[in-house]
């Protein structure tokens, strides 16, 4: 009896589990779904740590007046406060105070020309956001550079060093307008004297990321 | 001339619409939050403010990377960045965490490819260079640089090809021989009309050290010994030492 009474349970357990997964087979859609779920990982993403930056401002040559200055720069960001660059410009140097009185020339007018290179450090010390008027916001970094370089002028290349500070505003994720000031020096002996001269360089940049 | 503007007007929204950076058909990278929350800062660095908080089980669609920050977006068209570390510990749609692979100092395999700057001096000169290092094996690298080296007499050149072997890849301070030959070019000061430019044969050995400091760069230091093959009575014997910093990929 006990036995009959067992037996009927179960067999009555047995058809309410087997009902229930054949309810669930009932469930799953007729047409399953024919989309894979695909990792993430970094081919997906789009690096921009390249920067290019085409810049025109004015440089300021000791004893040689001033000039139009213009030229380009290449930046790789190593992380959010540091990076590399190298930069590239030319400029052209005018006429010194003596030779103008003495109407005479100290350097042919191909030595005038002046183009420099430098490798450069930059560190981005305050970034921030500016504001343009309520509703738009960018954001902006306040950075400084330093590195060495050559500057090609008065016939000879000259060991330069240079320093300085500019201000980057990032107005979409890949451009940003940038303004620099920056001192090169080098030794030179064309006006007498060997000596230190130093040059100024304001310029405004348009700069695109890659 | 209006003609002309407009057609620059044209050209510059070309320009402008076929940025990549604009790109919105990329394949989605989704991502979703597995952390209590995930912060959203205005731009990419820690200096910028925090804009907005996911919170655990959102999804968050992830756009271009700058450094170690990238830019997500969410289904309502928020945008913000957010650093790689935090992202790293989102999952994606298959479950899985996210697996970027960064390149790592002790894992040669992630990193094959250096490029470096560096200041120094040859024969007590002041001197500026650009060199590019391929790994071919955890141990061996071959490598190409250009020297310029700007004295009060002459602006010399040097181009060399070199290979490196370091015994200790993983160290953080890893020491290095290196062996290689070169062309040597010495141009004369505007100033000393007596001499012509010469270009000599050179060959070289050298010792150094990198340095590991964070992220993907390094300061690296050489010290080299060169031996210039003249056509004149004697050869030259020169040392050069250098220190820069580089990048590795």
């Amino acid at each position: 009896m006990e036995n009959r009474t067992q037996r009927i349970l179960l067999t009555l357990l047995l058809l309410v589990s087997g009902g229930t997964t054949l309810a669930a087979e009932r469930m799953l859609p007729l047409i399953p779904p024919d989309v894979k779920p695909e990792p993430v990982d970094e081919s997906l993403i789009d690096t921009e740590n390249f920067e290019f930056t085409a810049f025109a401002g004015l440089l300021s040559i000791e004893d040689f007046e001033s000039s139009v200055l213009y030229g380009g720069r290449l930046t790789y960001h190593l992380s959010e406060d540091l990076f590399i660059e190298g930069s590239y410009g030319m400029a052209e140097g005018g006429k010194t105070s003596f030779e103008k009185l003495a109407l005479a020339e100290l350097i042919s007018d191909s030595d005038r020309d002046y183009t420099y290179y430098s490798a450069n450090v930059g560190w981005n010390v305050f970034p921030g956001e500016a504001f343009i008027g309520r509703r738009y916001a960018v954001n902006t970094n306040f950075y400084l550079t330093a590195g060495v370089g050559s500057t090609d002028f008065a016939g000879d290349s000259r060991f330069t060093v240079n320093f300085g500070a500019g201000f980057q505003a990032l107005m979409f994720d890949f451009m940003a307008l940038h303004f620099n000031v920056r001192e090169h020096m080098f030794d030179i002996d064309v006006v007498g004297e060997k000596k230190t001269s130093i040059n100024t360089e304001v310029s405004l940049g348009v700069s695109v990321f890659f | 001339m209006r003609n002309w503007i407009a057609s620059l007007g044209l050209a510059l929204i070309t320009m402008v619409l076929a940025c990549p950076g604009m790109a919105e058909d990329q394949d989605l990278a989704r991502v979703q939050v597995r952390e209590p929350f995930l912060e959203w800062r205005s731009g990419p660095g820690r200096g910028y403010p925090v804009i907005h908080v996911s919170e655990r089980g959102d999804w968050v669609e992830l756009g271009i990377r700058k450094t170690q920050w990238l830019k997500l977006r969410d289904s309502k068209g928020r945008e913000g960045w957010a650093h790689i570390d935090d992202v790293l510990l989102t999952h994606d749609a298959t479950g899985n965490r996210v697996a970027f692979n960064e390149p790592r100092w002790d894992d040669m395999d992630s990193r094959r490819w250096e490029l470096g700057l560096q200041y120094g001096q040859l024969d007590s000169t002041a001197s500026n260079s650009v060199n590019g290092v391929y790994w071919m094996t955890d141990h061996l690298a071959v490598e190409l640089s250009a020297t310029q080296v700007l004295g009060a007499l002459s602006e010399t050149r040097l181009y060399n090809f070199n290979l490196t072997h370091q015994a200790f890849p993983t160290w953080r301070v890893a020491p290095f021989f290196t062996l290689g030959g070169g062309r040597v070019d010495v141009k004369p000061k505007a100033t000393l009309v007596r001499y012509n430019n010469r270009s000599d044969d050179s060959v070289h050995a050298g010792v150094g050290v990198r340095i590991y400091v964070t992220d993907r760069y390094f300061v690296r230091m050489d010290l080299k010994d060169y031996k210039i093959f003249t056509d004149r009575a004697s050869n030259e014997e020169v040392t050069e030492w250098k220190i820069g910093l580089s990048v590795f990929f």
